[in-house]
């Protein structure tokens, strides 16, 4: 069994290399005064103090964590049971439905969100739809509805497969058993189902919540330049400020959060999983 | 009950379905438009599709795109599942600490990722183009991979492996007979994770790439000033190659599976859909060579770098330079001056640039551009007096201009007075009459010059007060009046006339005018930004000469026509303006498309770093205040 553990080292060197390298780098920034170069280093703190003693700046990461919440879970109630319908087909049907999911994907997202756009806009299909209730003045572009539903959009493919490929090997005659033994259907999906499926759960939980956080091209796409996320606002400082250092900061102190954020949904699941073994 | 579970999966199924393919939907019967817009369908028409394979930029960019997310993929999947069976058997604190170094490219917004590659590269002096950009997609791919993979390895019995070995494997058959098909699923998902993953990225390879490899998305994006139903012909290109490859290779192995139903047949499924994406793919890339390969002149010749706005050079301009001169055009895209000078401030070598004057003004006092030779410039003595000997480069030493023009105000003349508009220049946009009825544009700098144009003062002021003036104006505008912020979406949106005004670029307005006739363009007297783009060469230029050869064949007539009809911008070179506003041309009578002179408030940006600074991050506190209502 040891021997296995040699084959992580070549990837342990290339991370080193190519992960932590290029944040050491901006986390180096971060901690730098004014400036771009490494040779005149002067520590300093200011970054990340203005980031603090702003309300506005505090006010736009408190935003972007709850609109990135809000996807999660509209991803995940709408996910899990289209996983579960999709692994509980047959192979051949798994596979047909897996790929219909994943294809649209495959056409560059921007193409998409510009497709979303004319479908969105003041006399597209949707309004006019609504028009048919009684609705049709309501304004659906560039509102906080839209970048919700882009994003759901976006991420929705990555939730499905996950709790999909957790599902899918799955021993069902598990969930007989429980309802041979008397469990009703919900107390099935509870004590097994559920906690059978927690690590893709949790998987696709990550792959939508961290990149709904930081995401800047759908909010500006479809909530307009008025809806401005923390993603935005890092955009924007690197690439229109030019303020490298503050910019890199306010990354840093994203990239702790999320940490912290996603170590403790990690800890929820180690605890459900050891409480499941009783 | 398990019936009916199932009918909500089902019913939750299909609309799923509708919802993803709708835009996809919407994407292929908008590339058969007449028009331009991606948003208001005028005819059916090929023209997009006849574009598109016009462009062997565009093809070039398909193959790249795709090639690079095949490699990626196979690579990262292979390298992922392998690293993640060996860290799964590490010790608990390597496992825990890869988990978050994995999570890295995940957890930082893009733009971080992708400005740490650019630094790595630079840092290690790794010369940018192809090869970084396929390195770099390997690098965010893996973790994608691990994330699938690992659960599915936690979840098998870790003596698996070991009784393998008992029985006599050997620990490469313990892993490739034994590990691997127990955890197929999951590396099958990471694949089409990493696979999807690869195929959208935009800003990282647009910062890890140089030598004018792009893909799709770096088009896309750079095209924001002029997107065109074009796009939406190579991405249906790309769903048709998609769907006719899957469907050969679903019919093929269901024919096998009739003759001879065996478990043989029902293990390779698990493979089909693998084999099927690889298949699918290589159509793609083939196709693309193909043809690209009809319009690429295969010259021993010279290579021009230019770099230059998305969308901002005419139909045949390039083409018929290479047919001219033999040599063959490199042609990068940037969407904001910004952008540009980080490449360019990290020493990206180009032989063109066209920057706006204030980013000129900055190029030059940094010392990153050549004093132009006078002697090897033809073109001077046709370009308009107005553009030439501008305050960022006084004796035009350094550049040659390329479109010029002003900011004003369009609006729908339906719906707003021209009274209105004499009467309160830019303060219309805090007249209550049209609230909720009004564009802001996307950009520091003009919504600034805005705020200070009708304040009275001059746009390059440096002075505190006035800029805080200037900030309470733009955030009682945001408070009282509704607006929406949108950048190059207002071209389209005018010309379909929602909304009664905004401001714009003149040479959008122009486009937006000849589109629609109900729109009108208004330049208060309070004065304006008289911009312009001038194409200068670096000091790291690599082929002066050539450089020199194209800017002549730009600001000439035919150049410049093609440039400037195609666009829309106003064109530098005097004839070909006043051709094309005269009787007969392509914007005869569109008042935005000639640039106004006579008006002494009108200003050139200026570049002052401090002052950028503090207006741009005003200007993103105008936009959380936006946000806030």
């Amino acid at each position: 069994m040891k021997r296995f553990q040699q084959l992580a080292w070549p990837y342990i060197v290339w991370a080193v290399m190519m992960l932590v390298l290029p944040m050491a780098l901006i986390a180096l920034y971060s901690v730098m005064n004014q400036g771009n170069s490494i040779i005149s280093f002067s520590f300093t703190l200011e970054h990340y103090a203005k980031f603090f003693t702003d309300p506005d700046f505090l006010l736009i990461l408190w935003r972007s964590i709850l609109i990135a919440v809000k996807t999660t879970v509209l991803c995940l109630l709408l996910g899990y049971p289209i996983a579960y319908y999709i692994a509980r087909s047959t192979e051949k049907v798994q596979n047909v439905l897996i790929l219909c999911i994943t294809l649209p994907m495959w056409i560059n997202m921007l193409v998409r969100t510009y497709a979303w756009i004319g479908l969105l806009s003041n006399g597209g299909i949707f309004q006019k739809i609504l028009g048919f209730f009684g609705l049709g003045n309501v304004e659906l572009l560039y509102t906080e509805g839209a970048v919700l539903l882009g994003m759901v959009y976006n991420f929705l493919p990555f939730m499905i497969l996950q709790i999909q490929t957790s599902l899918s090997k799955m021993d069902y005659s598990l969930i007989e058993a429980s309802a041979d033994l008397g469990a009703s259907p919900a107390q099935t999906f509870r004590r097994i189902t559920l906690p059978l499926s927690m690590p893709g759960v949790i998987n696709g939980i990550t792959l939508v919540f961290l990149p709904a956080v930081s995401s800047f091209f759908i909010p500006k796409l479809l909530g307009g330049g008025q809806y401005f996320l923390i993603g935005n606002m890092i955009e924007n400082q690197f690439i229109t400020v030019g303020e490298w250092n503050f910019g890199s900061a306010v990354s840093m102190i994203m990239a702790i959060i999320m940490m912290l954020l996603m170590m403790a949904v990690r800890k929820v699941e180690q605890h459900n999983q050891g409480g499941k073994g009783v | 009950m398990r019936q009916k579970k199932r009918r909500i999966g089902k019913i939750l199924m299909v609309l799923s379905v509708i919802f993803f393919y709708l835009p996809i939907l919407y994407m292929i019967i908008f590339s058969f438009n007449d028009g331009k817009s991606l948003t208001s369908f005028t005819g059916f028409s090929l023209r997009w599709y006849r574009h598109m394979l016009d462009s062997s930029d565009m093809m070039e960019a398909l193959s790249t795109t795709f090639s690079v997310a095949v490699l990626a993929t196979i690579i990262s999947t292979i390298v992922g599942t392998i690293s993640a069976i060996g860290i799964s058997k590490s010790k608990k604190v390597v496992r825990d600490l890869m988990d978050q170094v994995n999570n890295l490219p995940l957890m930082n917004p893009e733009i971080v990722t992708a400005i740490g590659f650019m630094l790595l590269f630079i840092t290690f002096r790794v010369g940018k183009g192809y090869v970084t950009m396929l390195l770099a997609h390997i690098a965010f791919c893996i973790p994608y991979v691990m994330l699938s993979v690992m659960p599915k390895i936690r979840s098998l019995d870790p003596n698996l492996a070991d009784a393998a070995m008992d029985l006599g494997a050997t620990p490469w058959q313990a892993l490739t007979k034994v590990i691997v098909p127990q955890i197929t699923p999951g590396i099958v998902s990471g694949a089409l994770i990493a696979f999807t993953m690869s195929v959208d990225d935009f800003i990282i390879s647009y910062f890890v790439t140089g030598r004018g490899v792009k893909n799709l998305s770096i088009m896309v994006y750079t095209m924001s000033k002029r997107v065109n139903p074009s796009i939406n012909a190579i991405s249906t290109l790309v769903v048709v190659i998609i769907t006719i490859v899957l469907l050969v290779i679903n019919i093929m192995p269901m024919l096998a599976s009739k003759r001879k139903k065996t478990d043989v047949v029902r293990r390779r499924r698990m493979w089909i859909p693998v084999t099927a994406v690889c298949a699918a793919l290589v159509a793609v890339i083939c196709v693309a060579q193909f043809g690209g390969a009809q319009n690429k002149r295969p010259f021993e010749g010279q290579t021009l770098r230019i770099y230059n706005w998305g969308e901002y050079v005419g139909e045949h301009i390039i083409q018929d330079f290479e047919k001219e001169t033999g040599a063959k055009v490199m042609l990068e895209n940037f969407d904001s001056n910004e952008q540009m000078y980080i490449k360019v401030a990290n020493k990206e070598a180009y032989d063109i640039l066209v920057p706006s004057d204030y980013m000129i003004e900055r190029l030059i006092s940094e010392g990153y551009l050549q004093k132009l030779d006078k002697s090897k410039l033809t073109c001077m003595d046709k370009l308009n007096k107005a553009v030439k000997g501008l305050p960022y480069d006084p004796k035009n030493e350094y550049s040659v201009p390329y479109f010029w023009g002003t900011v004003g105000i369009v609006y729908d003349k339906t719906k707003v007075s021209e009274e209105d508009l004499k009467k309160e220049g830019y303060n219309i946009f805090l007249d209550q009459k049209y609230k909720g009825d009004i564009y802001l544009y996307d950009s520091e700098r003009d919504s600034f010059m805005m705020a200070l144009k009708s304040l009275g003062y001059s746009m390059n002021t440096s002075d505190q007060g006035e800029i805080d003036k200037a900030y309470q104006w733009l955030l009682k505008c945001v408070g009282t009046m509704k607006p929406e912020i949108v950048t190059d979406e207002i071209i389209d949106n005018m010309a379909q006339a929602r909304k009664a005004l905004g401001l714009i670029y003149s040479g959008d307005a122009t486009y937006v005018m000849a589109e629609n006739p109900k729109m009108g363009y208004y330049l208060p007297d309070s004065g304006t930004n008289q911009w312009s783009d001038a194409m200068v060469i670096p000091k790291n230029a690599k082929n002066v000469d050539l450089a020199y050869a194209f800017i002549n064949y730009a600001s000439d007539y035919d150049g410049a026509y093609d440039n400037s009809s195609y666009v829309g911008y106003t064109s530098a070179n005097k004839k070909v303006m006043e051709d094309l506003y005269g009787k007969g041309g392509e914007f005869e009578g569109i008042d935005a498309y000639i640039p106004r002179t006579d008006n002494k408030k009108d200003e050139v940006f200026e570049y002052n770093e401090k002052t950028k600074k503090i207006i741009s991050n005003l200007w993103s506190k105008v936009k959380i205040a936006a946000s806030n209502k």
